[in-house]
């Protein structure tokens, strides 16, 4: 692994730890307190159905 | 590496491999259905396609975590490298695992409505600002197409092609796909699952992941050495130096230096390979030769080429042994130069 590669993921995972911890944090703080699947549009799971 | 050579080649070992591979998830797949089937809520039924669709979407999920984690514990302890060497063959496995959740999911929500369902993926659910109700399959959706990108190139013939700097910087966009694909989850399983083991395996994933690499790109690797600005490094005594192993010589400028021992003779070599940019001095030297840990590429220590087919060259540095001390010269000779290894019994009489 050259010198730079070694920076370029230092880098990278030094700026995508954060994110992850961010979204993980917002989504367990976002949930709904009784969780449904409200993200896919109800007819089409009706439909689905 | 020629395009016109094999070099992932179907070894009994990778065949091997293989068949593992596919008995662990077919044993996945039928354990998480039995286990979802028994442990499911009265008030709550999942047609076998859900089922299906977790069942393929956690393993999928689950492989990639793994795959992420080989290169840094294949640092970390050797008893990782056997899966180094088979990573390409996890990666488009894993690939084919998201894409059957991903088919599923697709027709299964998509597939019934007079929108195109590839379309509806992005507008059915316009909630962009949300984080409850984020439409989270567009995610998916993104981070899978890297993944067909890493599948389709996972072969010696595109890196080749490419050349290994941009070869390399595309399969790097795999910490954008995992990126994409924890967000999937969050905003999409985690929002409406009631059973707490998927938050578990998904920040369990991700911290193990993230921690692993955070950690080996901090660390130092091997006997790393930062060499002053003259023209003959000193390595340090012949005596102290490990057989078949390197001490790793980062010089003022240009790249670093693996410098080995091999029985009782030192030399030297580029600390780069050719096929991908691995570390050769954290490598082992195997019957004369210098064998790359990431993908087993080998180099001859006495003139840093490749064995016949293979056309690889890499740097070589002139060694000197004086009063039991080894030193390598910072300026390296053309790759394939061949040169004298320095003679450690010589050098004590």
């Amino acid at each position: 692994m050259t010198r730079a590669h070694r920076q370029r993921h230092l880098l990278i995972w030094l700026i995508l730890t954060p994110v992850i911890a961010i979204i993980l944090w917002q989504s367990l703080l976002h949930r709904p307190e009784a969780p449904v699947n409200d993200s896919l549009p109800p007819l089409l799971t009706e439909e689905a159905g | 590496m020629a395009a016109s050579y094999k070099i992932v080649t179907w070894t009994p070992f990778k065949k091997r491999f293989d068949l593992w591979l596919l008995v662990g998830i077919a044993v996945y797949l039928v354990t998480f259905i039995l286990i979802t089937s028994l442990s499911q809520p009265v008030d709550e039924t999942f047609t076998p396609i859900q089922m299906l669709m977790r069942a393929f979407g956690t393993l999928a999920f689950l492989l990639l975590s793994f795959i992420l984690c080989i290169g840094p514990l294949a640092r970390l302890t050797l008893r990782f490298k056997p899966f180094l060497y088979n990573r390409r063959h996890l990666g488009v496995t894993t690939f084919f695992v998201a894409l059957f959740h991903a088919a599923l999911s697709t027709l299964w929500y998509h597939g019934f409505s007079d929108v195109n369902p590839f379309l509806s993926i992005f507008v059915s659910n316009p909630r962009y600002d949300s984080i409850a109700g984020f439409p989270f399959e567009s995610l998916g959706f993104v981070a899978l197409f890297i993944l067909f990108l890493m599948a389709a190139t996972s072969h010696d013939f595109w890196n080749a092609n490419l050349g290994p700097r941009l070869w390399k910087t595309l399969h790097m966009l795999v910490y954008l796909a995992y990126g994409l694909l924890v967000a999937h989850i969050a905003l999409g399983a985690i929002q409406f699952e009631k059973d707490p083991i998927y938050v578990a395996l998904l920040g369990g994933s991700a911290a193990i992941v993230a921690a692993l690499h955070l950690l080996t790109a901090l660390k130092p690797s091997g006997h790393i050495t930062q060499a002053p600005a003259t023209d003959w490094i000193e390595v340090g005594p012949a005596g102290d130096m490990v057989d078949a192993k390197a001490r790793i010589i980062r010089p003022r400028s240009g790249e670093a230096i693996a410098v080995f021992r091999d029985g009782q003779t030192v030399a030297a070599v580029s600390h780069v390979c050719r096929h991908q940019g691995g570390p050769l001095g954290e490598g082992l030297v195997i019957d004369g030769c210098v064998t790359c840990p990431w993908h087993g590429f080998q180099y001859r220590l006495t003139d840093g080429t490749s064995l016949p087919p293979f056309t690889e060259k890499v740097a070589t540095y002139p060694t000197r042994i004086e009063n039991g001390i080894v030193y390598v010269r910072a300026i390296p000779d053309p790759p394939g130069t061949p040169q004298t290894p320095s003679i450690i019994r010589a050098a004590r009489v």
